[in-house]
């Protein structure tokens, strides 16, 4: 491990929010350094393709490659496939910990940028856990790098704006979904468009794609959610079971592939392991505490794009650009102009796109008891329900009863479902349906973690007393 | 007195629990008070090794009998805390961890542990998947591990079939002598009790500081790290000569990393956090002994504290100069011991005389300062 270099910044993520930020801080003259596990800068939604692939032309690649360019011509040290594991305060900054092929490395920066993006939050069914369901948010990651989606009968279902892009890219892939079945009904679109209005390229392409899909005669199943799916005789997907929201007859749809997803939720673990706190937000669920230029409360801290709220692309982009400038500034470089806000229009078709992804805590307490909650640990509702009635009254003691959350995603993707359990349970501790986050953030491997070393430079401590 | 209760418990640890448990199963009228849930500070968090060779020398008989008490949980805990009994071994990669690993191999012995010193070869029949790189090893036919994060499950439900009145949640805020017993203060009522058992893991000092009593207790702040599930790569507990690896892999395919690396925390503030050099130390150390670690992945770290006595022995016994005041906790590798510890004090509670005698802390006690409630904060 080589000795500490200390940097004026380190921004954690290179998506839209990061690689902005990162552009408006070494332009304001600070040394910056940006740390992305990805190959290239981009994030989910400006992400480069694979090499070799080549995607149709679209509004997100051009950005993204407009972004790369950028980035590469910025006197920005970028540190692409590289993780960060784990990050502590120290006495003049944060020590943030990457592994990388080349190894474990440390390294120190007075300050810090989080701009890590978000998750995706699923609500879980019966069957969800089966070979063959996969993540919304997870299909436009496939689509971006390889242009590809798995399956030959597929169905799409959740809600929000992510159900409609995946499902006329599929359909463009010449895999027209065998249905659309959306959350939402047509009257929360209608809603939402007053908000979609302001920002009309997505607007039109939104609307564009949803003629696709009504021309290609693709059946969308409006206030329509999946109650079950059901394995075939390998194992794998065989059929979903759709049933209407509120109740109804079901109807069953044979498919080899789902894509499910509900919900995008801030991937705050970082923060939040750095002491940052998070806060209700009536439209996103929680936010991160911090100030309109992204200054959180720990001194040196600072948070952009969907790690600290849900506001999609466009939005992170200039919140990445403005906390970039605020931090030049608060490093004492004098700058040339103010930065700008983001502008209110775009908050409106933010705030649209987040009124379709809403998840009520009483559709995850309505759940059968059979339904997986931790994938990762195989823990279900009836056990999560089963360790509230044995006394668990907080989300790390729901951990330690049943496992839950402790597999290698660390309760990312269950963690909201687990809370909104919790926060319906009588007797419940209030506030304390968070899992505390640990590093390391993402599973390391271990070789990585221990590179090349000799067994006569591993600093072991004094031995025990005997 | 009239309204009180027969034994207030103050910290719901291992400690603090087990003598709850075993005070109510003595006919006592018992209240356990816990800031936190039951078992979610160390005792919930620990490496769960039960082992004599990390285990002090004067502490192995203690050792020995709480392992066995560990292994027969089901029947005087009723449930199961994922207890595996296996075989144990620590290594000695050099010629000076040679002579540690021998010296220590020896006193252990003596002292009662089922030890011997094996060659490389023998150790690599007993675990295959140790490094050819060790120079000796020795060997425990009792060793072993707990699932550790069960045992507030576990205790929980034990004291609330045993009628134990639980306060989870719910801090201390002081105790007082007060006529035939001691006041409890919590922050909206006062608990009062013929007797009081202070178990608070490394918040004994300022505990007995409430007292007056000045007994310091050094922090140590453990840091451990666990793999994902991986097919088997080991069966016996794995140490080192200085005691600073354990590794032992659970039935679930989990291989646990620890050995009492240092992270970064304070008691004060009751925040602990891993420190990334610790980690990566450790994790070396550990892949130096297993290998077949390479190819794993961690998924977790986190710390804890533990508490320890000046000369690293317990603090068991009664408060000198209070009388139905009693303490416990500051028990090196205090997991192993626990159930024994406060099987034995609790028979003093009971006021019949312990199996084996208990560690009382007239030895430790710092000379009263002026301010005992500051000494007692002062030591980070
Ligand atoms: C899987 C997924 C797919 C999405 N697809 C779309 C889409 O198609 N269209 C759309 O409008 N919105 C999409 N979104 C929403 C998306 O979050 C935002 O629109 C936008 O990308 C937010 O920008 P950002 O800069 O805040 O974060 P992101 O673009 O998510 O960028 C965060 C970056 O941080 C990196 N990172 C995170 N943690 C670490 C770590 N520990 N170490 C190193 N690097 C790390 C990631 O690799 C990523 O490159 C998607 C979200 C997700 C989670
Ligand atoms: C990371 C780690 C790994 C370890 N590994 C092992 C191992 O492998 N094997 C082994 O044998 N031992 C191990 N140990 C040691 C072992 O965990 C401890 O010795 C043992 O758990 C101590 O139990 P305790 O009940 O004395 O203290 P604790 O578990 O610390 O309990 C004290 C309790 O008191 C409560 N408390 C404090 N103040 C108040 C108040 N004012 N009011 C109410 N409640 C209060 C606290 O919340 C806490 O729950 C390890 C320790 C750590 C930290």
């Amino acid at each position: 491990m080589s000795a500490a270099p200390f940097h004026d910044l380190i921004i954690i993520g290179a998506g839209p929010a990061g690689a902005n930020a990162a552009l408006s801080a070494a332009g304001a003259g600070l040394d910056v350094v940006l740390v992305d596990e990805a190959a290239h800068p981009g994030g989910q939604v400006w992400r480069a393709p694979a090499a070799g692939t080549h995607p149709p032309p679209d509004p997100d690649l051009t950005r993204g490659n407009h972004l790369r360019a950028q980035v590469a011509q910025a006197g920005v040290a970028l540190r692409a496939q590289t993780v960060v594991w784990s990050v502590a305060a120290t006495q003049d900054g944060f020590e943030v910990a990457i592994a990388s092929p080349q190894g474990p490395e440390l390294i120190g920066t007075r300050r810090l940028l989080v701009a890590t993006g978000a998750q995706e939050r699923v609500v879980p069914f019966a069957g969800w856990t089966l070979p063959g369901v996969f993540g919304l948010a997870a299909a436009t990651v496939l689509l971006k790098s390889e242009n590809f989606l798995p399956g030959r009968r597929i169905l799409v279902a959740g809600q929000g704006p992510l159900l409609v892009a995946v499902a006329a890219k599929a359909l463009k892939l010449g895999k027209a979904p065998v249905a659309v079945v959306d959350f939402n009904g047509l009257g929360r679109w209608v809603q939402a468009l007053r908000g979609f209005v302001g920002h009309l390229p997505s607007l039109r392409q939104g609307l564009t794609w949803q003629a696709k899909l009504a021309l290609a005669g693709v059946p969308i199943l409006r206030k329509h959610a999946i109650s079950r799916a059901e394995a075939n005789d390998a194992g794998a997907l065989g059929a979903v079971h759709v049933t209407p929201v509120g109740g109804g007859t079901p109807r069953m749809f044979e498919v080899d592939t789902a894509f499910v997803g509900n919900s995008l939720v801030p991937g705050d673990e970082i923060l939040r392991l750095l002491g940052a706190r998070r806060r209700p937000d009536p439209l996103t669920g929680w936010r991160i505490e911090a100030d309109d230029e992204g200054r959180c409360k720990i001194p040196g801290l600072y948070v952009a794009g969907d790690a600290g709220r849900i506001r999609g692309a466009l939005p992170a982009a200039a919140q990445g650009t403005r906390t970039g400038l605020a931090i030049a500034r608060d490093a004492g470089c004098a700058l040339s102009a103010a930065p700008a806000k983001t502008p209110r229009r775009m908050d409106r078709f933010a705030d649209a796109s987040c009124s379709l992804m809403q998840v009520d805590d009483a559709r995850i307490a309505g759940l059968a008891d059979d339904v997986v909650l931790c994938r990762c640990e195989d823990v279900t509702v009836g056990a999560v329900r089963g360790a509230i009635a044995d006394g668990a009254q907080d989300a790390n003691q729901l951990k330690h009863f049943t496992r839950l959350g402790m597999g290698p995603c660390q309760g990312r993707m269950c963690g909201a479902n687990a809370a909104a359990l919790l926060r319906t349970s009588p007797g419940t501790k209030p506030g304390g349906d968070v899992l505390t986050p640990r590093s390391p953030l993402h599973p390391v491997a271990v070789a990585q973690l221990a590179g090349q070393f000799d067994y006569a430079d591993i600093p072991v401590p004094k031995p025990a007393p005997l | 007195m009239t309204g009180g209760v027969d034994l207030v418990v103050i910290g719901g640890g291992v400690h603090g629990a087990a003598i709850a448990l075993f005070a109510a199963r003595g006919g006592m009228r018992v209240t356990l008070v816990e800031r936190d849930a039951l078992a979610r500070g160390a005792s919930g968090t620990n490496a769960g090794t039960l082992t004599m060779q990390m285990t002090r020398a004067a502490l192995i008989p203690y050792a020995l009998r709480a392992h066995d008490m560990w292994v027969r949980a089901p029947e005087w805990l009723g449930h199961d805390v994922g207890v595996v009994s296996c075989e144990g071994l620590s290594l000695a990669f050099t010629e000076a961890e040679e002579a540690l690993l021998s010296e220590r191999a020896d006193a252990r012995r003596a002292a009662g542990a089922p030890i011997r010193l094996v060659t490389p070869q023998q150790a690599r029949q007993i675990e295959p998947g140790v490094s050819p790189a060790i120079r000796m090893a020795s060997h425990c036919t009792i060793d072993g591990f707990a699932n550790a994060y069960l045992t507030g499950l576990a205790f929980r439900r034990a004291l609330v079939a045993e009628g134990v009145e639980l306060r989870e949640y719910t801090t201390v805020q002081t105790v007082d002598p007060s006529a035939g017993g001691y006041s409890v203060h919590l922050a909206n009522e006062t608990l009062r009790a013929r007797q009081v058992v202070f178990a608070g893991g490394v918040w004994l000092e300022p505990m007995l500081g409430w007292l007056g009593v000045n007994l310091p207790i050094k922090t140590l702040i453990n840091q451990l790290a666990v793999t994902e599930r991986m097919p088997p790569v080991m069966r016996t507990v794995v140490g080192i000569a200085s005691g600073l690896l354990s590794l032992k892999q659970y039935p679930h395919g989990t291989v646990v990393i620890g050995g009492g690396w240092q992270g970064i925390g304070n008691r004060t503030s009751n925040t602990h956090s891993v420190r990334h050099s610790s980690l990566i130390g450790n994790v070396r150390l550990a892949m130096h002994a297993i290998p077949g670690l390479g190819s794993t992945r961690i998924v977790r770290s986190w710390t804890g504290f533990e508490a320890e006595t000046a000369d690293a022995l317990p603090a068991v016994g009664p408060v000198p100069g209070f009388d139905g005041a009693w303490v416990c906790g500051s028990v090196h590798s205090g997991y192993t011991s626990a159930p024994y510890m406060a099987r034995c004090i609790t028979q003093a509670i009971l006021g019949q005389e312990p199996e084996m005698p208990l560690f009382p802390i007239d030895r430790l006690l710092a000379q009263p300062g002026t301010d005992t409630k500051t000494q007692g904060h002062r030591r980070e």
